[in-house]
């Protein structure tokens, strides 16, 4: 039984239990003051009446007289005269009156009224004895009226004290309500402060879950700022705080490989011409400054156009990675102008040149560099602020205008041309954690069903991601009710925006309980850090449906979201530019153990997305992720099937 | 003395068996209160009990002339101001016999009690308020009580009173006109009317006088 409930229990019984005994003891004393004073009476006019009779000189007649005037004119049952050898010589006795009182009541609580007896002589002779006794009828009804009112008025005052009792336990109930919530939330990992309520015990308690909460945030901003700490260290330049070759080039191949990277783009290589002899004329000093500014520019890309990331490949390379087609040699062209007016300020013989090539999704990596490092060695050669394109300009990609996508995506929803494909994530165990499961969708009649990378940047234009979105879960669920396997499904950041999703995925969920609790839902990192408060409505709106939430592809702004333990997330899948090439790079290593140690201590699952071998598979499990995903790991699955 | 304890063994069981004779008094409850009231109520207390316990072997007659006897030689008459300290006091036999005096209805409460203690049915019995003449006829009159026992029911009674010593029938008594007679027949029904801590009881000269005998061992 509840608190609350315990409370009000013992609240009712102690209001019967004080009503009850109040009127017991009033009742009792009433009855008992109404018994002596019939006692009395009937003892006094005994006495009295025996006075008179003692007085008449043995006159039975006036006697009778006596005894008759006492009986008609007073209040009494009985009168009855007994001679002194036993016989009762007069009798005058009344018929029970009726009472106001009911039966029950009478025999219930009887009133004993005591005869009044007293002696009656003549002189000498003694006459015998008179016996009084009273009316009594008025006694019960007398009571019966007073039990009635006092039973009344102890109602009344019962029911005051239970609405006093309401109140009191009302005010003791919303804090306790409240605690009861915070305590909840903190079951899910979110971690909320509530306001102090004024019942010093209640308030206590509140204000310990309070400061506990405010010391574990504490400890997981700490963690975070270490992760973070720890990833700069394992990806970033030290000299430039660019990403380093290593994260570079994960970070490309996930945008060449994911499903849903990039369609098209662009990649411009960057290089200090003559370095070292820089590094002699200039001293490291200012050699570094100018490279310092050299990253500053590139930099200026980043923060300007979403999806585009650079890095610095080794000590006079650098690399920028564009997220749209079409662009690379133009922007190369921009950067070096931007250079050609900068660099001379450090030195006269400071310049750069540059390579840009388009790229495609699906190219190979090593096809796309050797591209560029050829467009690049063409352009130094050229010379100083030089700029040279691969002779391919980008790939075949047929362009059609935004119209033209909005239908095809339309028709393809229509028709039903969706599908999900089905990939792996297993534990260390090789037991399956849950299928991740991104949407295809056949763009032509009699075409492949394509990856998000060709669709999803058109479908956020054309607004149709919560709708493609929420075909998916439809699609997730009917595949669990058939074999019963979880799964996964992507939401995207567009569909997060449309007001009406997260319910409306509520609702979907609902309709089929015993999927939805398979059902694992994942947003994109960029997400959490740019929409926080999108993401944890949407948490609370699936709270109650069992669906699971996570983030993926995180890792590079993990660190960076502050309050993350407030989101209520279920788990994070970790970057495949993280988890690609970790056996080789023991400082990327240091920076997933850090990073899971802190997901752990927020009760959070990590997954490690993209893992391409055994080196890398081993490594990460090393790092204490608690599943994984990616091209090795479907390969085990076939193998092993 | 080691005759003796035979002799106090043999006593008790002759004691035993008058009290199992339906002798109406307390015996132990007397001798107690008797301790609490003082050492002359006490001495008295001694004196009294060997009459009560022969009351069985001798004549009614004979009883009322030695109780009537025992409590006019103990007792000297004083008015209740002088003995209590009070208007109208009605003291319990054994204060009576501790203070040594005490007014008309002292004796006859005292001898009405000890008659009943010795086993006289109370319906024989009655308190009797009397006008006295004192000093022959044409005297001085004053109010007066005294103890009547009947000896069947409506026959003359025989007084009990202080200011003559011998037991006479009421109709050699022509110093005494009777007023009204009262008798604690009939008082002791019903479970409220006997109680001692029924606060009703000291509103009532007679009731507190019945229940501090009771508590004194007799009846």
């Amino acid at each position: 039984m509840s608190l609350i409930g315990q409370i009000w229990l013992k609240l009712f019984l102690v209001l019967v239990m004080a009503f009850l005994g109040s009127v017991a003891v009033h009742t009792d004393a009433m009855r008992e003051t109404l018994q002596t004073q019939l006692r009395l009476k009937n003892s006094d006019n005994a006495t009295a009446l025996a006075l008179v009779l003692s007085q008449q000189k043995g006159d039975a007649a006036l006697m009778e007289l006596a005894m008759s005037a006492q009986f008609d004119t007073g209040f009494y049952r009985r009168i009855r005269f007994v001679a002194a050898d036993g016989t009762q010589r007069f009798q005058r006795e009344a018929a029970p009156a009726s009472l106001d009182a009911p039966g029950w009541f009478e025999r219930l609580l009887p009133i004993e009224a005591v005869p009044g007896v007293a002696q009656v002589s003549d002189g000498w002779r003694a006459l015998g004895r008179i016996e009084v006794l009273s009316h009594d009828t008025f006694a019960h009804d007398e009571l019966w009226h007073a039990v009635k009112r006092a039973a009344a008025a102890m109602a009344i005052v019962g029911l005051l004290a239970a609405l006093a009792g309401a109140l009191i336990v009302n005010r003791i109930r919303r804090p306790l309500e409240l605690t009861v919530e915070q305590a909840r939330s903190l079951e899910r990992g979110e971690y909320v402060t509530v306001v102090e309520p004024s019942a010093p015990e209640l308030r206590r308690l509140v204000r310990a879950m309070n400061s506990m909460v405010a010391r574990l945030k504490l400890v997981f901003e700490g963690q975070a700022t270490q992760v973070e700490t720890l990833r700069r260290q394992a990806n970033c330049d030290p000299l430039t705080g660019l990403a380093s070759r290593n994260h570079f080039m994960g970070q490309l191949a996930t945008v060449l490989m994911r499903e849903d990277g990039a369609a098209e783009g662009g990649l411009v290589l960057l290089r200090v011409l003559d370095l070292a002899e820089l590094n002699r004329s200039l001293g490291h000093d200012a050699a570094d400054r100018m490279l310092g500014a050299i990253s500053q520019a590139l930099q200026a890309y980043t923060e300007r156009v979403k999806g585009c990331f650079v890095g610095r490949l080794n000590g006079s390379d650098f690399a920028m990675c564009l997220p749209v087609g079409g662009v690379s040699e133009e922007t190369a062209r921009a950067l070096t102008e931007g250079l050609r007016a900068v660099l001379p300020a450090f030195g006269k013989s400071a310049a750069v040149a540059a390579g840009a090539v388009e790229l495609a999704h699906g190219v190979p990596m090593a096809q796309l560099m050797s591209e560029a490092d050829m467009a690049l060695a063409r352009a130094e050669a050229q010379g100083a602020f030089a700029v040279e394109t691969s002779g391919e300009a980008g790939a075949a990609l047929v362009k059609l205008g935004e119209g033209g996508w909005r239908r095809r995506l339309h028709e393809a929803l229509a028709d039903g041309r969706i599908a999900l494909v089905a990939f792996p994530v297993r534990d260390a165990g090789g037991r399956l954690m849950h299928l991740e499961c991104p949407l295809r969708v056949q763009l032509d009649l009699d075409g492949t069903f394509e990856p998000a990378a060709r669709w999803l940047p058109l479908a956020v234009r054309a607004r149709l991601t919560a709708a493609l979105d929420e075909r998916a879960l439809a699609l997730a669920l009917s595949a669990i009710d058939d074999d019963g396997q979880p799964r996964a499904v992507n939401l995207a950041i567009g569909s997060l925006a449309d007001s009406g999703f997260a319910s409306r995925l509520r609702a979907q969920l609902l309709q089929s309980p015993r999927a939805a609790r398979q059902v694992w839902l994942e947003v994109p990192e960029a997400a959490a850090a740019d929409h926080f408060e999108l993401v944890r409505e949407l948490g609370r709106q699936l709270r109650p449906t069992g669906a699971r939430l996570g983030l993926e592809h995180a890792g590079e702004r993990l660190g960076r979201i502050e309050r993350l333990f407030e989101l209520g997330l279920d788990y994070v899948k970790i970057d495949a530019a993280i988890s690609h090439g970790l056996s080789r790079d023991g400082n990327r290593a240091g920076f997933v153990t850090g990073l899971v140690a802190m997901l752990h201590s927020l009760s959070l699952q990590v997954v490690a997305e993209g893992v391409n071998d055994a080196a890398d598979a081993a490594a990460l499990w090393q790092c204490g992720v608690d599943g994984q995903t990616g091209p090795w790991v479907s390969a085990q699955v076939d193998s092993a099937g | 003395m080691a005759w003796a304890r035979p002799a106090a063994a043999i006593a008790v069981v002759v004691l035993a068996l008058a009290s199992s004779l339906g002798q109406a008094w307390d015996q132990d409850r007397m001798a107690q209160a008797a301790q609490r009231v003082g050492p002359r109520a006490v001495a008295s207390v001694r004196a009294l009990q060997p009459l009560l316990a022969s009351a069985a072997a001798t004549d009614e007659r004979t009883l009322l002339a030695s109780v009537n006897d025992f409590f006019n030689r103990r007792v000297v008459f004083t008015d209740d101001l002088a003995a209590w300290g009070s208007d109208d006091y009605w003291a319990s036999p054994l204060e009576t016999l501790e203070r040594g005096q005490g007014d008309c209805e002292d004796y006859a409460i005292a001898k009405y009690f000890s008659l009943m203690a010795a086993g006289v049915p109370v319906a024989k019995l009655r308190l009797v308020y009397v006008r006295a003449t004192i000093g022959g006829p044409g005297g001085a009159v004053q109010a007066h009580m005294v103890l009547a026992y009947y000896a069947q029911p409506g026959a003359e009674p025989l007084i009990l009173d202080n200011l003559v010593g011998e037991v006479r029938a009421a109709s050699r008594r022509p110093d005494l006109t009777p007023v009204f007679s009262f008798n604690s027949e009939g008082l002791w029904q019903g479970a409220a009317g006997a109680a001692a801590g029924d606060p009703t009881v000291r509103l009532s000269r007679w009731r507190e006088v019945l229940a501090k005998a009771r508590a004194e061992g007799f009846q």
